[in-house]
């Protein structure tokens, strides 16, 4: 079976270890534990005719003492790029992930994941979204803890990797 | 490390080997697993199979062969036993060497801080961020406030104005009272509106040098609209401007009135009228009345026997009909005698416990005897205060007296 590893990046706090539960395990919990190091994942799908085993990497987050580490992007067929729409900041930080990925590994295919949405007190505007858009980035919504457009994300990224 | 005797550096990889539970693999160019060794057992990986390629049966190393980064570590990585093991990837010739050493104390230390750490942030942040709507709030308060105290001026400024335009008008409603008469007969009057502007008013003129008229009416409601309608008809009694009507003749003026007057011409107001004439030489009273409270003649000496009787007449609320037929009734005034025409503010008085005021208890007020130096009408004033325990009334008081010596 074909297998390709994918990573999830983005500041600290946004969710990507629950959206990787959500995703692996169908799961969610409110309580926050941090990611220290790497946390990898497998999950098989059919992407149409395809079944192809998704090594996912959930890799700790970018915070103002440490930068996500480029290099455990090497290998990888695509990323997760992931924003907490209540907290404006981890736009900026995400910007600056997928600035650092494309220079140094080039550019993979990637999601941005507005990811939090079931809370209403959102900190980015609909402007701030268009902007991404506008710069061509492959923006979805999700929320680990309804689970809306989770698996859409992962699936979408795994069609972008194969194609 | 290449100074130290051999000795010494076993001694060491055996202290690291005890602490860190080493354990490593050996992966080919070919990507397959060819040599195990080490306390893999301890990490969940004494399944490993040699021979088989290394990604199918360790997920981190997809996509990493071949090496491109030599040494390489991967920090912190969570193995299949539930330890944590940092991974160190090593080239050598056409193989890679992977080993993994337990870093679980290290990593559950630096979880512990950094949780701390992240919460902190994340509270900050939160914090900062209710600061930030807290202050936009407030702003929004100040703003409102200062909309509020500027409309508060303004309606403050509008109020004055209409105070004053109500003093003004007020001043016009009592401007076509007439003053009170010493002669031949004492009228005096009381009229305090309920509002700043009520919708009574009265008056009285010679007709003729034998027939004086007088007269009281109450428009529905108060304020400026019933201001305005009581002092139109008080003017037309007043002028008597109703074209071929005898205003000698009671009955006559107020059928006139009546056509003059319908409610649906007049902002759908409509008023009780008492009106009077007086045969000075017989002393005789001719009166009709529009709904109006029948007055109230008192006979004898003030202070003395007396007799109180009512002067009824019948005949429905002017301006509601179109045709009505009013009819005079006649009254033979005595001396020394005393006649209060008044509206129902007067007597219609609702005391604090809910309980009203009743005629007779108003008829007996007038039958009391006068004080010296003390205004009779004002007396009947303070009565009707004290009965409703406040000094303002729920409506017009306006009353007449006409005495007969």
């Amino acid at each position: 079976m074909m297998q390709k590893k994918i990573c999830l990046l983005g500041a600290f706090g946004v969710g990507k270890t629950s959206l990787t539960r959500r995703f692996v395990d169908s799961i969610f919990s409110d309580a926050y534990l941090t990611t220290v190091g790497v946390k990898i994942d497998k999950k098989q799908l059919d992407v149409g005719p395809v079944a192809v085993s998704l090594v996912i990497w959930d890799i700790a987050g970018e915070d103002e003492v440490s930068a996500v580490r480029t290099s455990y992007l090497r290998g990888a067929a695509g990323y997760l790029l992931v924003i907490d729409v209540t907290r404006g900041q981890t736009l900026e930080v995400a910007r600056s992930i997928q600035a650092r990925v494309a220079s140094e590994i080039g550019n993979i295919p990637f999601l941005c994941l507005l990811n939090k949405t079931d809370v209403p007190d959102w900190d980015i505007g609909a402007a701030r979204i268009d902007a991404l858009r506008e710069e061509g980035w492959n923006v979805l919504r999700t929320s680990a803890k309804t689970g809306e457009g989770v698996e859409q994300a992962f699936v979408e990224l795994a069609q972008r990797v194969l194609a | 490390m290449q100074e130290l005797p051999a000795k010494v550096s076993e001694s060491l990889l055996e202290l690291v080997d005890a602490q860190r539970f080493l354990a490593h693999m050996v992966v080919d160019d070919e990507h397959n697993l060819v040599q195990l060794g080490g306390q893999l057992a301890h990490y969940g990986l004494a399944e490993l199979a040699v021979g088989m390629p290394v990604a199918d049966q360790l997920p981190f190393m997809e996509g990493m062969l071949p090496l491109f980064e030599t040494p390489f570590l991967i920090r912190s990585l969570e193995m299949p036993s539930g330890r944590i093991a940092d991974v160190h990837l090593f080239a050598d010739d056409s193989v890679v060497w992977v080993v993994l050493m337990d870093m679980t104390a290290e990593h559950n230390e630096t979880q512990l801080v950094q949780q701390k750490a992240y919460d902190m942030t994340l509270l900050s942040e939160r914090e900062a961020k209710l600061i930030l709507q807290l202050e936009a709030a407030n702003a929004e308060l100040v703003r409102a406030h200062t909309a509020l105290a500027e409309s508060r001026e303004a309606l403050l400024v509008t109020h004055k104005r209409l105070q004053q335009e109500l003093l003004e008008a007020e001043r016009y409603v009592r401007s076509v009272l007439p003053a009170p008469l010493t002669e031949p007969f004492v009228l005096d009057w009381l009229f305090v509106p309920t509002t700043e502007i009520g919708g009574d008013s009265f008056g009285y003129h010679w007709i003729d040098a034998e027939h004086f008229a007088f007269y009281l009416l109450d428009v529905c409601g108060h304020g400026i609209g019933a201001a305005l309608l009581s002092v139109a008809a008080n003017q037309t009694l007043r002028s008597q401007a109703l074209r071929e009507i005898d205003f000698r003749n009671p009955e006559a003026v107020l059928n006139a009135m009546n056509l003059v007057y319908q409610m649906e011409l007049h902002n759908e107001q409509y008023f009780t009228i008492w009106y009077g004439v007086y045969h000075l030489p017989s002393g005789n009273l001719r009166y009709a009345s529009a709904g109006h409270p029948a007055p109230v003649l008192i006979s004898g000496m003030p202070g003395g026997p007396s007799e109180a009787r009512l002067l009824p007449a019948k005949g429905p609320i002017l301006g509601m009909l179109p045709r009505t037929n009013y009819i005079a009734q006649s009254a033979v005034i005595g001396a020394p005698s005393r006649l209060y025409v008044f509206s129902d503010g007067a007597f219609e008085i609702e005391r604090p416990d809910g309980s009203m005021l009743t005629f007779d208890e108003f008829q007996a007020a007038l039958c009391r005897p006068p004080v010296d130096g003390e205004s009779e009408l004002q007396r009947l004033l303070d009565f009707a205060r004290d009965t409703r325990g406040d000094r303002v009334l729920e409506d017009d008081f306006s009353i007449m007296k006409l005495e007969f010596r």
